[in-house]
């Protein structure tokens, strides 16, 4: 007796047996870009002036920078030894300086 | 993609986006359009091609994209017809015969490099293939892609009750043929 199997589409499963080539999607994208004149916009689009201009401007802040933390840093070592001379009264200077720990 | 259609069409009308927002809609959509039309014309190099031809028919006819459906529904009758053309367009080159078409697609699926199934995946594709095109397209939107039969009727301006009948009958024609 002849017997008949049904195989059906879930069986079969809905896997596509295609593939592309590698990187296809990123390329084909690159190249619509290219047909409609479409440019990403990248450091490239500046000129060599605009290059130098950008330097000099950063030098010039970054020494700025430097500059003030610099100065900040004096006037706070400056400050402290005058805060710290401050917060001490005459008589324990003087017990300090004269009555020296034995070393 | 998260823009939402209105600010897309505003984008797409304003000289100064237009190219990049098509740019960015070409790396949303183009994975969708290729293997919709990639299950019709089966082989990479002809499905590059027809992409193209979509891709570059959408950003040339973006001035008539009013926003009256998605821009994806529109998309992807763009990529629709100009499949059917390009099927068209190779029936008429082969002048053999009506059938030689889809003998040739076939003939050409087993020895492509970029065919990586097995006997009962490549069984599938010729019982497709013996659809009409226009069944096939149904049953490929429905059973791969999971379209609702209601975005269907907008991208190809069938009726929902049509695009089932159709639906079920390529599934009974199909199963028949996988019969042993």
């Amino acid at each position: 007796m002849k017997t008949t199997k049904i195989i059906s589409l879930d069986e079969i499963g809905k896997e596509l047996p295609f593939r592309v080539p590698e990187n296809y999607f990123n390329d084909f994208a690159a190249q619509i870009d290219k047909q409609t004149g479409y440019r990403k916009r990248t450091l490239a689009f500046m000129r060599p002036w605009m290059y130098a201009a950008a330097v000099f401007v950063g030098i010039v802040v970054v020494g700025q920078v430097f500059y003030n933390t610099n100065r900040q840093k004096t006037m706070t070592a400056e400050n402290y030894e005058s805060y710290v001379m401050a917060q001490v009264d005459e008589s324990s200077l003087v017990d300090y300086y004269v009555n020296e720990p034995a070393k | 993609m998260s823009i939402s259609e209105e600010d897309l069409l505003k984008q797409l009308s304003n000289p100064g986006k237009r190219a990049s927002t098509f740019s960015t809609l070409v790396r949303t959509y183009q994975e969708r359009i290729y293997w919709h039309i990639r299950k019709m014309v089966l082989s990479h190099e002809d499905s590059n091609d027809v992409l193209q031809n979509t891709f570059m028919k959408a950003w040339n006819g973006l001035d008539g994209f009013r926003g009256e459906s998605q821009f994806s529904t529109w998309l992807y009758r763009i990529a629709t017809n100009e499949t059917l053309t390009f099927l068209t367009n190779k029936r008429l080159r082969n002048t053999n015969s009506l059938d030689d078409v889809e003998d040739s697609l076939i003939l050409n699926l087993r020895a492509d490099t970029y065919f990586n199934g097995n006997e009962i995946q490549l069984k599938l594709q010729e019982a497709i293939l013996t659809l009409p095109e226009k069944q096939r397209l149904v049953f490929n939107m429905k059973y791969f892609e999971d379209i609702t039969y209601e975005e269907m009727e907008k991208i190809l301006g069938t009726s929902v009750g049509a695009l089932k009948a159709s639906y079920h009958h390529a599934v009974k024609k199909i199963e028949k043929i996988f019969e042993e």
